[in-house]
């Protein structure tokens, strides 16, 4: 059994800039709620409590979101995803009970497992389901990925979600990761794609060949960068796969709906987002790199390999500035 | 007398304890009398060997025998041990400079004392100086400078990405801990609500340095005294912080919006010089302390005369 996974509502926040509507979020959960989707995932792009200057100021609070998602899901459940450094267990974890989320994924770069540590203990002794996510899960070598993994597990989390933050994974990434995990960590898995290099669904069908339960997927693929995995395709390739999936009407009247309403935002794979998916930089930077490469005048192909080389991690937006600023001396 | 050497102790041993003893024992002003850990064979107290008179590893107990030499002490241990050290400290009616993440002592940022109404200089000898966080520390000039020739001061918001190598177990534990506190230090010098604390963890080799961002929101800026102010205020801080750098200046960043970036590069006394994070604290320790030191000295020679 797959639990399909739907981000639209939070990673497709990054492609909405963070201008995502309480009444959207209720249309769009009515649906779901009908779909056989497992989970609706809502918030600031960067998660809950994430809202900032830094990273994008959100039009609608998360709490207003969260609350209008409970209004509209009853089977479906409602997940939220949230940062330590950006979130905290007093200001958004502990709202977060209160608004009746039912999953809480904690997520970290996938070094930096143990700075969820508290977050992750804590709400697991609230009794609470809680996933680990490892964000920019392609830095790091496999010992390293099984240990962080095992790490998010011990400290209570029931499944440990691969994160391809930068959209930088080929199938055979996949294959050699999911398997990894599978063998060597008790709970779990799951997989979330971005479509940077144009193999978003491929991604996700070798997470599932895989044994990956959890599966990610946004409706237009609506997410970061070039986007995630489509939610109807991968659906649709399950369906051709296994000859059992839930039906695909309600997912394509989802990705119609989100079609419908933000034709200007729809994300897609472009020689940008090839060039950020190879060099393996988080996709969520796009905003900040068009701006700033137009406001200095150097070429966003440059800023992007620059970003690579340098190694920087969603968080250090800030850093975008600086660097476009050096690009511009040089 | 005021030009007497100021006799202190370094409690703690490890990485930051370290640091500070090593850069005490560099500062002519200071006289470091012992170094208290909690174990003969920890490797800082080693380090110490014949360097510092008492090497003491049973913890602040074992300092009894010497406050009566002491001006005060550093406390590099944990939060929960320095609600302890801050009762004995006062007993000795000492002063103590709180490292750790406690929140008991007065949140203090050397370069603003005497600006800002909540940075101030105790009168009495007694007294306990909270060092808040590297963010806190990096950040406080911006929030100052570009706050003070602001109208209407909506929204403030620090950012900081440090090296994951500096980052040690404490720092990682202390995540939400971290973040109140630096929130809390720009409540107190701006009295606006809205304030927001956010902190990144970069793994990349080799590490980077620390970065802080500051960002405000109001109604109104005066830029060039911003500008003017900001420049003036960094040139302070380097003076005790020398990795202390202006690497985006305030600048517009949408309406209503300044923002401005500082670097800190670590001075490499034990810790490395991707420990600007660090680096910050310890240096903002050594002001704090020489700053009340002076202060109290003045006034004691004032009353005697």
């Amino acid at each position: 059994m797959i639990s399909f996974y739907d981000v639209t509502l939070r990673d497709g926040n990054h492609a909405l800039r963070h201008t995502l509507t309480p009444d959207f979020v209720r249309e769009y959960c009515q649906i779901a709620e009908q779909s056989g989707v497992w989970a609706v995932e809502v918030g600031h792009g960067n998660g809950i409590g994430a809202s900032s200057f830094l990273v994008g100021k959100a039009k609608t609070d998360d709490n207003s979101l969260l609350a209008a998602a409970r209004e509209s899901l009853n089977k479906v459940k409602l997940a939220i995803h949230a940062i330590p450094g950006f979130a905290t267990i007093k200001r958004d974890l502990i709202p977060a009970i209160k608004s009746g989320v039912d999953i809480f994924r904690i997520g970290t770069h996938v070094t930096e497992v143990t700075t969820a540590q508290k977050h992750v203990e804590f709400l697991s002794a609230q009794n609470q389901t809680v996933h680990g996510v490892l964000m920019m899960s392609h830095a790091i070598d496999l010992k390293g990925l099984v240990s962080q993994s095992k790490l998010m597990a011990s400290y209570g989390a029931s499944a440990v979600v691969l994160m391809d933050s930068a959209g930088n994974y080929v199938p055979k990434d996949v294959v050699a990761r999911v398997a990894a995990l599978k063998q060597e960590i008790g709970v779990q898995v799951g997989f979330h794609a971005h479509n940077n290099l144009g193999v978003g669904v491929s991604n996700a069908i070798s997470a599932i060949e895989n044994d990956a339960t959890i599966i990610d997927g946004s409706s237009m693929g609506l997410g970061a960068g070039a986007g995630n995995a489509p939610l109807e395709s991968i659906i649709v390739n399950y369906r051709r796969m296994t000859g059992s999936a839930p039906p695909l009407d309600k997912f394509l009247e989802m990705s119609h709906l989100v079609e419908m309403k933000y034709p200007e935002f729809l994300p897609r794979t472009t020689s940008s987002s090839i060039q950020s998916g190879d060099a393996g930089v988080f996709s969520g930077f796009a905003p900040q790199v068009r701006q700033l490469a137009a406001e200095f005048g150097v070429s966003q192909e440059d800023l992007w390999q620059e970003l690579g080389k340098r190694r920087l991690v969603a968080g250090q937006e800030s850093m975008i500035r600086e660097i476009a600023q050096d690009l511009m001396n040089l | 007398m005021s030009n007497d050497k100021i006799k202190v102790a370094v409690i703690g041993t490890g990485n930051i304890g370290t640091d500070l003893c090593e850069r005490l024992l560099k500062d002519p002003k200071f006289e470091v009398l012992a170094f208290v850990g909690r174990r003969s064979t920890s490797s800082g107290l080693m380090r110490m060997s014949g360097r510092v008179p008492n090497l003491l590893d049973s913890g602040i107990d074992s300092l009894e025998p010497l406050w009566a030499q002491l001006d005060g002490v550093f406390d590099a241990t944990s939060a929960s041990a320095h609600a302890e050290h801050w009762a004995i400290v006062q007993k000795h009616k000492r002063w103590i400079i709180d490292l750790t993440p406690s929140r008991i002592g007065k949140q203090l940022v050397p370069v603003l004392i005497d600006k800002s109404a909540s940075m101030k200089i105790s009168t009495e000898n007694v007294a306990n100086y909270s060092m808040i966080t590297c963010g806190g520390q990096s950040s406080a000039a911006l929030i100052y400078a570009i706050t003070k020739h602001a109208k209407s001061v909506e929204e403030v918001e620090i950012s900081s990405s440090i090296a994951s190598l500096s980052a040690g177990p404490a720092t990682r534990n202390n995540i939400d801990e971290y973040i109140d506190s630096t929130e809390n230090m720009a409540t107190l010098l701006t009295g606006c609500s809205a304030v927001k604390s956010i902190l990144v963890l970069n793994p990349a080799e080799p590490p980077v340095m620390m970065r802080t961002t500051v960002h405000v929101r109001a109604a109104n800026f005066d830029l060039v005294q911003i500008l003017k102010e900001t420049r003036d205020l960094v040139a302070k801080v380097k003076s005790y912080v020398p990795g202390y750098d202006l690497v985006v200046e305030p600048h517009v960043a949408g309406s209503g919006q300044i923002s401005a970036t500082v670097k800190v590069l670590g001075s490499g006394y034990y810790l490395p010089e991707y420990s600007g994070n660090l680096d910050i604290i310890n240096a903002a320790a050594v002001e704090t302390a020489t700053q009340h030191v002076q202060a109290n000295r003045l006034k004691d020679a004032r009353i005697k005369s």
